[in-house]
């Protein structure tokens, strides 16, 4: 009787990790990733209403918390921003006239400049869902013209790429997360590809020959190589290190993101598909 | 098959999965948040045995799997295997002690972490292992002990019927065990 019961047990384990391992290939698995996706998207369609109702019910509670413990910083935060906003509107001032400079010599080269893209404002509605990816998921979807692959851009630049469209909402992937990789150009026309390291390391850039002409700050923008993953001209991050030790094949460089992907409450999407 | 558990525990999961995507995911100490899923199977096996808790860990994960980034079925696997484990490892243990359930909890969920990030990484998902883990362990440990006797509490309420059945399979195959 016990030998049967434990036959049994063990016959139901075996089964439930048979099947998640059938479901696990199934979305691995790049021609059935669609038949998971789908699923995802429908019960996304499903559950994001439901979650966003708990939201709206359980947020005002935590605002009012919030708000009356951090009533002093909110003050002298809005103070600092009022400020970085006044210089903000005056640099953008000074730029004015470069930018159109470099719009029209862009444009000669029929190269697409981001300010000429189109774009949906999008709120950040969960940052971080899971502790072992660096993502982020925003109130825009399929039903606003967002697609997998588009760019996001944030307050500095590049902030990540999108990696699950559903139909109001969608999941980014952050250029730190250790699997995005953006080619990237700099200097007199130099190219490497970005790599996220992960919440722990800074992102590094590969593919740099040694001794490359490079200073620490300077900015990394996107290329229009790495068969055109994103729209050239993006600002990416800023050299914060570099080296090349004795007989290595390539330059060791650190990077660190221009947008700040502390404050991402909201982020622009391009709505800009790689080319097929 | 007893319908009126497998509602309750679909009840449970969906709780579980409406407060871990909106109050839990506030909670961010270190940049890790606690993960309150592994709570579920975990609690099931110490109340149920290993065969309920692999039942629950497989479909908790599987809802779970839903809404997270990470690859599909990799959270219903990981639930499978750490309810039967629990449920395993428990079996010779005095299920009254008091101790048992914030140990289990603990453990189980610092496990069940583990497994995942790097079964994760074994599937081609390597960033899942470039993480913090020390301060990861420290937070879901910790927001294990906190939560496990109201996660307790609930899958009491959702296991437990008339009758004293205390699993998902039929009664009759309950018979000399605690399951």
């Amino acid at each position: 009787m016990a030998r049967s019961r434990r036959s049994r047990r063990t016959l139901t384990l075996v089964v439930l990790v048979v099947l998640s391992l059938s479901i696990i290939s199934l979305d691995l698995n790049g021609r059935t990733h669609s038949i998971t996706s789908g699923v995802k998207s429908v019960a996304n369609g499903v559950y994001s209403p439901l979650r966003q109702a708990v939201v709206d019910v359980i947020s005002p509670i935590g605002d009012f918390f919030a708000g009356a413990v951090h009533y002093g910083a909110l003050q002298s935060e809005n103070q600092k921003l009022q400020s970085t906003i006044g210089s903000l509107r005056q640099r953008e001032a000074e730029k004015g006239f470069e930018n159109t400079q470099l719009r029209n010599v862009m444009a000669l080269q029929n190269l697409a400049f981001l300010d000429a893209l189109p774009t949906v404002m999008a709120e950040t509605i969960e940052v971080r869902s899971s502790n072992f990816t660096l993502t982020i998921t925003i109130d825009k979807g399929r039903s606003d013209g967002v697609e997998v692959n588009m760019p996001i851009v944030g307050a500095g630049g590049l902030v990540g790429q999108v990696i699950q469209a559903f139909h109001h909402t969608a999941v980014v992937q952050l250029i730190t997360d250790g699997q995005s990789k953006v080619g990237v150009t700099f200097g007199n026309a130099y190219t490497g590809t970005v790599d996220g390291q992960g919440p722990v390391a800074p992102m590094t850039v590969d593919l740099v020959p040694p001794h490359t002409p490079l200073h620490k700050g300077e900015k990394l923008f996107t290329s229009s190589l790495d068969a055109g993953a994103f729209p050239p001209g993006i600002p990416v991050g800023r050299v914060t290190s570099f080296h090349a030790g004795a007989g290595a094949s390539q330059e060791s460089i650190t990077v660190t993101p221009l947008a700040n992907l502390n404050q991402l409450a909201y982020v622009d999407v391009v709505l800009w598909s790689p080319p097929a | 098959m007893n319908g009126r558990v497998i509602l309750r525990v679909a009840l449970v999961i969906l709780l579980a999965l409406l407060v871990q995507s909106t109050v839990v995911l506030s909670i961010n100490l270190g940049g890790m948040h606690p993960d309150i899923v592994w709570l579920l199977p975990i609690t099931a096996a110490l109340l149920a045995g290993p065969e309920t808790g692999a039942i629950v860990g497989f479909f908790s994960g599987l809802a779970f799997d839903l809404v997270l980034p990470t690859p599909f079925g990799l959270g219903a696997l990981v639930g499978c295997l750490i309810g039967f484990s629990v449920g395993a490892a428990v079996v010779a243990v005095d299920a009254r002690a008091s101790w048992l359930r914030p140990v289990a909890a603990v453990i189980g969920s610092v496990a069940a972490d583990m497994l995942f990030s790097v079964l994760g990484a074994i599937f081609g998902q390597q960033e899942m292992v470039q993480i913090d883990f020390f301060s990861l362990f420290v937070v879901v440990a910790a927001a294990s002990l906190v939560l496990v006797l109201p996660a307790s509490r609930l899958m009491h309420w959702a296991l437990i019927t008339d009758g004293n059945r205390r699993s998902l399979v039929p009664a009759h195959a309950n018979e000399g065990g605690i399951w």
